[in-house]
């Protein structure tokens, strides 16, 4: 090199990490499957939980959503399942984790064909052809429950439900919550099921048995001012009025300057501004509003004024909370009081401020067009409610899906096992290099039962042994075997013993992983920027991992 | 901490910040965790009961407080470690549901966690613990509600529940006065329970505590007390069949609430200008005066012109009345609260058979009272006392024994203390254990053991021997089938905790025992700990 006297071409920034080629796949694949290895120990009903501190916060979670999100991922490879969690969360609200580990696991299956030389894009194939079979059979697989009565319908969500917080802290008292959270589902517009119209309140104290729901709204009662315990705290078929306008004694407009004369006239500015808001509460009242609710906030001469007047008022009211209640007593919420109408005003069965611990909470019951539901969740421990809240999140979300999607497949591993049997069968019949790629998604797809036998302390290898077994006898009969965490033998008919999951988070699962795991797979290089300035200021240049390498000659 | 290595043993860089992380996995997070929360426990176990001991704990500030509340123990005592904080927080939502029985649910909590860390050794898979804890927790809830029994809290004027307040109070530094003050206190719910709904609006009842005198002077004032006094040293000190004018507008001169600025021209003007100002004066006392008020309250100040003016036309007034105190004496009274001159009218005045000024020992301090209010459904416990760590260490306990009468009003059914409910579900516990066939026998076994760790701590911090005692008491209670038969703390001679009427609301029972369970199944399921690493 010497001798021609070459010079060093620089192409890219000094600091710059660049590597590439085959090293970078394996690399990006070890990278993954470090940080599914974090959330493996939490799948399945044995599911374990994590306790992540950042700062000062603490957050125990056995959401894998969650846990990826708090670990703070920087590696950019690992990105992708961060970001795949975190689309299941989005699309189905369930099944983060095993979305997770299946691509991390359809990864570790590419890694040695890769290592062998095989081109990375024929692995993608392969595992774009399995996934194609394998939705296919999942769709055939899958139940179609009938719903002809109601009462057929609500045991199908009760079940999903309970499968869903099975993993979860609320398991022993899954019963209880899949009755609340079907209940609240129930409440919603069935053709839109907009999961912001189901409100969860946190009140710390009390066992987690002592939650409930209101069919209706509930909220924090909000600041108040002196001359609110005056208000009556109970009604019947209420008129609610919903503004979003401010009630206090304030200057009407910044920066206005008014010339007075003499100083009889000053008296009369004073009786302006008390006129102006004077004006506007006896509009209110003689509407014939019997509760004012505000996103901004009344005042205490308002306040005192409503108190004069039995009316109940609550001003800063949560722009969330005021929606709902919206939505439920079918009011509309006003900017101004001018030429208010009491056709803009909502109703309810019953109003009533009640002590929850030690908080106390407006309730609006009974409302006429209910859509909305409100738990309101008990529990010891902060970070207990803040758990439990996110799997009733889960649970929620999943008997939304039920209730669009009719078709369920039963859970515990026993659907992946199945499909993992006819992708076995199905490689057989191909020739070429897919054959082994298509036995290698199978055997990904044997992940999700193993973890979670593993995870309950069985003997993975005995469990997957006999379900391998089962499922190989075909038919009707093996087809719903999957693993058993309470009985003795390990395994059982999961369809019959009602764990059961709707088919759309399953399908969403597979393709997002598989999806995932093409994409890593397609990464052949990466080139990463140095810090920016401000950083290296404070370390000195270039990365302490790993050399530049490759880009200087 | 670092979870890869690429093919030359380099760690990857992964999650930000990842040298200074650390991560606990598995058995190791177990114990760490419990461990910590059981440090927390170990303090507090020395509070438990009638004989138990007092902490003092320092603010930053150098703020001392000396106290027996296991609530405001852990709270004081400013935790970091996030386990520990669970249970911190387990304390709070005791006192927060039930207000009583806060050092004994984190005391089962710690002895629970102590039982798992054996069953945790033995190799046995942590959820099943806490699935047998939970079983177990079913179990001694039910046979709690069995032996419970209700009790008639009408009769013998109240009598049941004044012994359930000393009960509260026996373990607190007040417990020379125990029966007195549980007196108070549950005269004070009383007065404003809703016993027909069963239910107390606690917010009625206000605790003022004043330093000086001594425990003893401690009373209640079926009214409300505030701390202020008349505006003008002259004004009269007791005004009898008050009218109450409640205010919320100073006696000063309007202004609006535009900005604004006066030019003032001429010495005429000037002159105009104060004519009126003191027109406003005499307006406002003359407004006040003529609704038939004979004594204003206002929330805010007074201009020395107005105060004086006040004065000349004998209406006494208190100014800066805090919003609160404002609507509290609105209640009572039946006062309306008016919130511009213009508006007094003499419906909107409260009634109150009279408001008076006292002044309290030899310090020059005054307060308010006022007394026989029209509608009176507001009370005022006055707490004196040495010093104001007593003072406050006393407020603290009448807080506790109010709770425990409110909890009764809510639901009359009661258990014996002196650990006895605790021996009985203990007992029933392995009963149960040794009908289960799984390995959960042995999680339910130590829920047992767990269970008795109570009165042994109870007897422990009596000066008892707790194994003789506990053994004794579990014996007697097999032998008679008495679950009343507790820990004779006092010395009272009997071990049947009837006969000492030593008695604990059922509801707050439950509430330990349900808590304690939820909390040690929340450590139990944390298998990894993700922590910066000065954690």
């Amino acid at each position: 090199m010497s001798q021609f006297l070459q010079p060093t071409i620089l192409l890219l920034r000094e600091g710059t990490d660049t590597s590439q080629g085959r090293a970078q796949i394996v690399s990006n694949i070890n990278a993954v499957q470090a940080v599914a290895d974090v959330v493996k120990s939490t799948l399945g009903p044995r599911g374990m939980d994590k306790m992540i501190q950042t700062g000062p916060k603490v957050t125990i979670s056995n959401d894998g959503a969650t846990i990826l999100n708090l670990l703070e991922v920087v590696h950019p490879a690992a990105r992708v399942l961060v970001d795949i969690a975190k689309s299941q969360d989005d699309e189905v609200g369930d099944g983060t984790t095993s979305t997770t580990l299946l691509a991390a696991e359809l990864l570790k299956e590419a890694k040695p064909f890769i290592e062998e030389g095989i081109h990375p894009q024929i692995v993608i194939q392969g595992y774009r052809k399995a996934l194609e079979l394998a939705l296919e059979k999942l769709e055939g697989f899958s139940i179609n429950i009938s719903r002809d009565s109601p009462q057929e319908k609500r045991d199908t969500l009760l079940k999903c439900a309970q499968t869903a917080l099975n993993s979860k802290l609320l398991a022993n008292t899954k019963q209880f919550f899949s009755e609340l959270v079907v209940s609240a589902v129930e409440k919603l517009d069935p053709n839109i099921l907009d999961r912001d119209l189901i409100g969860i309140k946190n009140v710390t104290g009390g066992s987690v048995n002592d939650s409930f729901l209101v069919d209706g709204v509930a909220f924090k009662k909000t600041f108040s001012y002196a001359g609110f315990e005056q208000q009556p705290k109970r009604f019947e078929n209420p008129k609610i009025c919903l503004l979003n306008l401010e009630l206090e004694l304030k200057s009407e407009k910044e920066n206005a300057e008014i010339r007075i004369e003499k100083p009889e006239e000053y008296q009369q500015i004073v009786d302006a501004e008390w006129a102006l808001i004077y004006e506007k509460l006896d509009i209110i009242v003689k509407a014939g509003a019997q509760i004012v609710l505000s996103k901004l906030p009344i005042g205490d001469l308002a306040t005192q004024y409503f108190a004069d007047r039995n009316i109940f008022c609550a001003g800063r009211v949560p722009q969330e909370d005021l929606l709902r209640v919206q939505k439920a007593t079918g009011g509309q919420v006003q900017t101004t009081v001018n030429g208010l109408n009491p056709e803009t005003f909502g109703t309810c069965g019953l109003f009533e401020e009640v002590q929850v611990g030690a908080e106390r909470y407006n309730l609006f019951k009974n409302c006429p067009q209910s859509r909305t539901a409100t738990i309101v969740l008990r529990g010891g421990a902060e970070q207990f409610i803040q758990e439990a809240e996110r799997s009733l999140n889960d649970a929620i979300m999943i008997v939304r899906r039920c209730f669009k999607a009719n078709k369920i497949v039963a859970g515990g591993g026993a659907i992946e096992l199945e499909l993992s049997r006819y992708l076995r069968h199905y490689a057989r019949s191909v020739t070429g290099k897919t054959q082994y790629i298509v036995n290698s998604f199978a055997k990904a797809l044997e992940v999700i039962p193993r973890t979670i036998a593993e995870n309950a302390g069985l003997n993975s290898i005995e469990i997957m042994n006999k379900l391998r077994q089962r499922h190989a006898q075909g038919g009707e009969e093996g087809r719903w075997y999957g693993v058993d965490i309470n009985g003795a033998s390990g395994v059982c008919d999961t369809h019959s013993s009602f764990v059961w999951e709707p088919s759309l988070v399953k399908r969403n699962a597979l393709c997002s992983a598989t999806e995932a795991a093409c994409a890593i797979l397609s990464i052949d290089e990466t080139v990463k920027n140095p810090k920016s300035d401000q950083d290296t200021k404070m370390k000195p240049r270039g990365q302490p991992g790993r050399p530049p390498m490759g880009m200087r000659r | 901490m670092s979870l890869a290595f690429d093919d030359y043993g380099r760690p990857y860089i992964i999650l930000r910040d990842q040298g200074q992380k650390k991560r606990m996995k598995g058995l190791e997070a177990y114990k760490s965790n419990i461990l910590a929360a059981k440090a927390v426990a170990n303090t507090l176990q020395s509070s438990l009961g009638p004989k138990g001991m007092d902490k003092m704990l320092v603010s930053p500030d150098g703020d001392v407080s000396v106290t027996n509340d296991g609530a405001t123990i852990v709270e004081k005592m400013e935790i970091q470690h996030p386990t520990a904080k669970l249970l911190v927080e387990l304390s709070q939502s005791q006192d927060a549901e039930i207000g009583d029985g806060t050092t004994g649910v984190v005391v089962l909590a710690g002895k629970l966690l102590e039982q798992a860390l054996t069953l945790l050794d033995k190799g046995i898979h942590p959820l099943k613990i806490s699935d047998g804890f939970d079983r177990a927790c079913d179990v001694a809830i039910k046979h709690l509600e069995t032996i419970s029994e209700e009790i008639d809290i009408q009769a013998n004027e109240h009598e049941a529940l004044i012994q359930a307040a000393c009960t509260a109070l026996g373990s607190k530094v007040v417990s020379k006065r125990k029966r007195e003050l549980g007196k108070i206190a549950v005269t004070a719910v009383l007065d404003v329970a809703d016993l027909a709904r069963k239910d107390v609006n606690l917010d009625l009842i206000k605790i003022q505590t004043k330093t000086g005198g001594s425990v003893e002077d401690t009373r209640l004032i079926s009214g409300i007390l505030i701390d202020k006094d008349m505006s003008h040293p002259q004004m009269p000190k007791e005004v009898k069949e008050a009218k109450i004018c409640l205010l919320t507008c100073p006696f000063e001169p309007p202004k609006p609430k535009t900005k604004h600025n006066i030019n003032i021209s001429s010495a005429e003007d000037y002159k105009k200008l104060y004519q009126q100002e003191q027109q406003y004066f005499v307006d406002m006392v003359k407004l006040v005066k003529d609704s038939g008020a004979n004594i204003a309250l206002c929330q805010w100040g007074f201009d020395d012109e107005a105060n004086h003016l006040l004065l000349q036309n004998e209406l006494p007034a208190v100014r800066w009345v805090s919003g609160t105190d404002v609507e509290l004496i609105a209640m009572a009274t039946g006062a309306r609260i008016i919130p511009r001159f213009q508006e007094i009218t003499p419906e909107k005045l409260g009634k109150a058979g009279s408001v008076k000024e006292v002044q309290f020992g030899t310090s020059n301090e005054r307060m308010l009272v006022i007394e026989n209010c029209q509608c009176t459904k507001a009370v005022t416990i006055l707490i004196r006392g040495g010093s104001q760590m007593i003072v406050d260490e006393a407020k603290r306990s009448i807080h506790d024994a109010i709770c425990v009468i409110r909890n009764l009003i809510k639901d009359n059914r009661i258990v014996y203390g002196g650990g006895s409910a605790e021996l009985a579900c203990s007992i029933q516990v392995l009963q149960y254990a040794d009908e289960v066939s799984s390995v959960e026998q042995y999680a339910i076994r130590s829920f047992a053991d767990a269970l008795e760790g109570i009165p042994c701590c109870l007897a422990d911090n009596c000066g008892l021997n707790p194994i003789t005692s506990v053994a004794q008491a579990k014996a007697r209670q097999l032998q008679e089938s008495n679950p009343r038969i507790g820990i004779d703390c006092m010395e009272l001679g009997t071990t049947d905790m009837k006969e000492q009427r030593i008695y604990e609301t059922l509801s707050s029972k439950k509430q330990q025992i349900q808590l304690a369970t939820q909390v040690v199944k929340m450590i139990l399921k944390i298998d990894d700990v993700i922590a910066p690493d000065d954690y």
